[in-house]
């Protein structure tokens, strides 16, 4: 995993793929932090467990602001079988 | 190509393991997305039973990776905490309102399977089963619903002589699910043929091996394969076809005895063919060559409709095992169940030539071994096979949690191969005839190159009148296990 601190910011770009393993890293790793930008370019897919994650962060009392970056195909598809892509603003989380 | 995985239950066991099966998709010949699907369902399973199952105490997974033409199945097997998933049923609008995503591991896992089967084995353990079919084309989309009788380009009159056989590569993939479409239309037995792409990657990772006939201009005229066991040194001669226009030639005897000579080669120990019942075609073809019958399975597929042909199947199809020995090192086991011994002797004495009878120190005692067993589900056929690796002093306690594991499923029947040359195989017999299971017959050399002897289970109604018998051991064998079905019929409805 590369990672990039600032104060308020965690850039992140995953070399596998979005388990719980690397759930459990970036949250040691956010710290606090409210913006997180995962870079998912080496992903094939995004767990369950992930994306929960996501969804706890964004919709916190105090959220994070989320940014995905290349996320593979099947993550929009375990988003519409989890019924998340009715809440999620995918225009602005998802990044080119 | 078969794989088994066997992993400590840590979390970071389970990238590892994500990673294999994505590999071996793939190399099976899943395309990325569906590969990627296979492995996330894998990932979903895995991190559960860390998280859940085994929590702080440490404890093993295995996995196993089996592939057919038609899927890919994935077992994975645990001995942690007891679950029960009906338990965790996914509601998205829970999850948006009350943050509860209880189920959604599961939830994700049926999305990325074709079927999802949950096993609970008690002490035995708890089995998870993802399958998964290959998208592949299927020739009848792409052919005309009736092909010509004569078409012009096959209009070659080449006599037996003429004909070209030559083993089968992955080339021929697409020709031979033509064949089958021409010949047959619809309604050939084995499904996979109507997939070029399933018989390619058959050929190329050789599960079959096969010759095909060509006409002198190159048109194909006729198939036959064998399909290799995965768990023994036999084969099925289970595929074969002549082009309506070609047959009567001796291209159906001419390809068979490649077949034969190229499984010697290859080192198999026999051949077995499963004769279909409601005519007696096959099973006359088989003795000609000198296959010899030594099992009864009832209800092996669904009803059928066979287009085109002269009958067809009000009943579930039912098979006659016919087998043909390619060695003369075939050891008969020196103690048969006392329930059988007298069939089974009749059924071993059509062989004799090519057996020999163990010293009886050679004998297995199994008083002290670990019952073994396990289950491969024929999900397009509703069957289930329960193979009895070691019969052992939890055998009658294993059996009760297998057959518990799966009262849920829809199936037909259900059969058990239990190994021959036991001690316990008499007690084994009443026990499972106790519990509705009947004969079958002898399964030669079908599991790790052994004999077993495999009893059924029926769940539905069969009419023994519809099943024609060619053979007089076929006849015989017919006589038993009708009267079993027959005895257990009654014993169900005093029940």
């Amino acid at each position: 995993m590369k990672v990039e601190k600032s104060r308020q910011k965690l850039n992140v770009v995953l070399q596998g793929d979005f388990n719980l393993n690397a759930v459990r890293r970036i949250s040691e790793l956010l710290n606090g932090r409210n913006e997180l930008s995962i870079d998912l370019s080496n992903s094939r897919f995004v767990n369950s467990k992930a994306i929960i994650y996501l969804h706890n962060l964004m919709y916190a009392d105090s959220p994070v602001d989320v940014q995905i970056r290349n996320p593979p195909k099947l993550f929009f598809a375990l988003l519409k079988t989890l019924g998340l892509h009715k809440v999620w603003n995918l225009e602005e989380i998802v990044q080119p | 190509m078969e794989a088994h995985l066997y992993l400590e239950a840590r979390l970071q066991m389970v990238g590892s393991a994500t990673d294999f099966t994505y590999k071996w998709c793939v190399n099976m010949g899943f395309d990325q997305n569906e590969a990627a699907r296979m492995a996330l369902a894998v990932d979903e399973i895995l991190t559960d039973i860390v998280l859940y199952a085994f929590k702080v105490e440490t404890g093993h997974i295995e996995i196993w990776f089996q592939h057919t033409f038609s899927d890919i199945e994935i077992i994975i097997q645990e001995k942690g905490e007891p679950f029960d998933p009906e338990r965790y049923v996914y509601d998205a609008e829970k999850a948006i309102r009350e943050n509860n995503f209880e189920g959604a591991s599961l939830e994700t896992v049926r999305s990325m399977t074709d079927q999802f089967l949950f096993l609970n084995r008690g002490k035995d353990g708890k089995e998870f089963r993802l399958v998964k079919k290959f998208d592949t084309m299927d020739i009848r989309a792409h052919l005309p619903e009736h092909f010509p009788v004569h078409p012009k380009e096959e209009d070659d009159s080449s006599t037996g002589g003429d004909y070209l056989l030559t083993p089968v590569t992955s080339e021929d993939a697409e020709d031979i699910a033509k064949l089958i479409y021409r010949s047959y239309s619809y309604s050939y037995s084995k499904e996979d043929l109507y997939f070029p792409k399933r018989i390619e990657m058959a050929i190329l990772h050789e599960y079959k091996f096969g010759t095909i006939a060509r006409t002198p201009s190159g048109g194909p005229a006729g198939y036959f394969a064998v399909i290799k066991s995965t768990d023994s040194m036999i084969g099925e001669v289970g595929e074969a076809v002549v082009s309506p226009q070609y047959r009567n030639r001796g291209l159906m005897k001419r390809m068979l005895n490649t077949l034969i000579q190229m499984s010697r080669q290859r080192g198999l120990k026999g051949l077995f063919g499963e004769a279909l019942m409601i005519h007696t075609y096959s099973q006359k073809v088989n003795q000609r060559f000198n296959f010899k019958t030594t099992a009864l399975v009832v209800a092996k597929s669904p009803k059928r409709i066979f287009k085109g042909m002269a009958f067809q199947s009000t009943d579930n199809v039912s098979v006659i095992i016919d087998f043909l020995p390619l060695t003369r090192r075939w050891m008969k086991p020196n103690h048969l169940p006392e329930q059988y011994a007298d069939l089974l002797n009749t059924i071993y004495d059509q062989f004799e030539t090519h057996l020999y009878i163990p010293s009886r120190k050679n004998k297995i005692a199994d008083e002290s071994r670990k019952t073994k067993m396990e289950l491969i589900i024929h999900h397009e056929k509703n069957t289930a096979l329960i193979i009895v690796r070691e019969v052992g002093s939890t055998f009658e306690l294993s059996c009760k949690r297998m057959f518990r594991s799966i009262e849920d499923l829809t199936l037909t029947t259900i059969y058990i191969d239990l190994p021959l040359g036991r001690d316990k195989i008499n007690s084994s017999v009443d026990f499972l005839k106790n519990n509705g299971f009947i004969l079958a017959g002898l399964m030669p050399f079908f599991h790790e190159e052994s004999d077993f002897l495999r009893m059924q289970k029926i769940m539905v109604n069969i009419d023994f009148d519809l099943m024609q018998t060619y053979s007089d051991i076929a006849v015989l064998i017919k006589k038993r296990v009708e009267k079993e079905y027959n005895e257990s019929r009654k014993e169900q409805a005093k029940a």
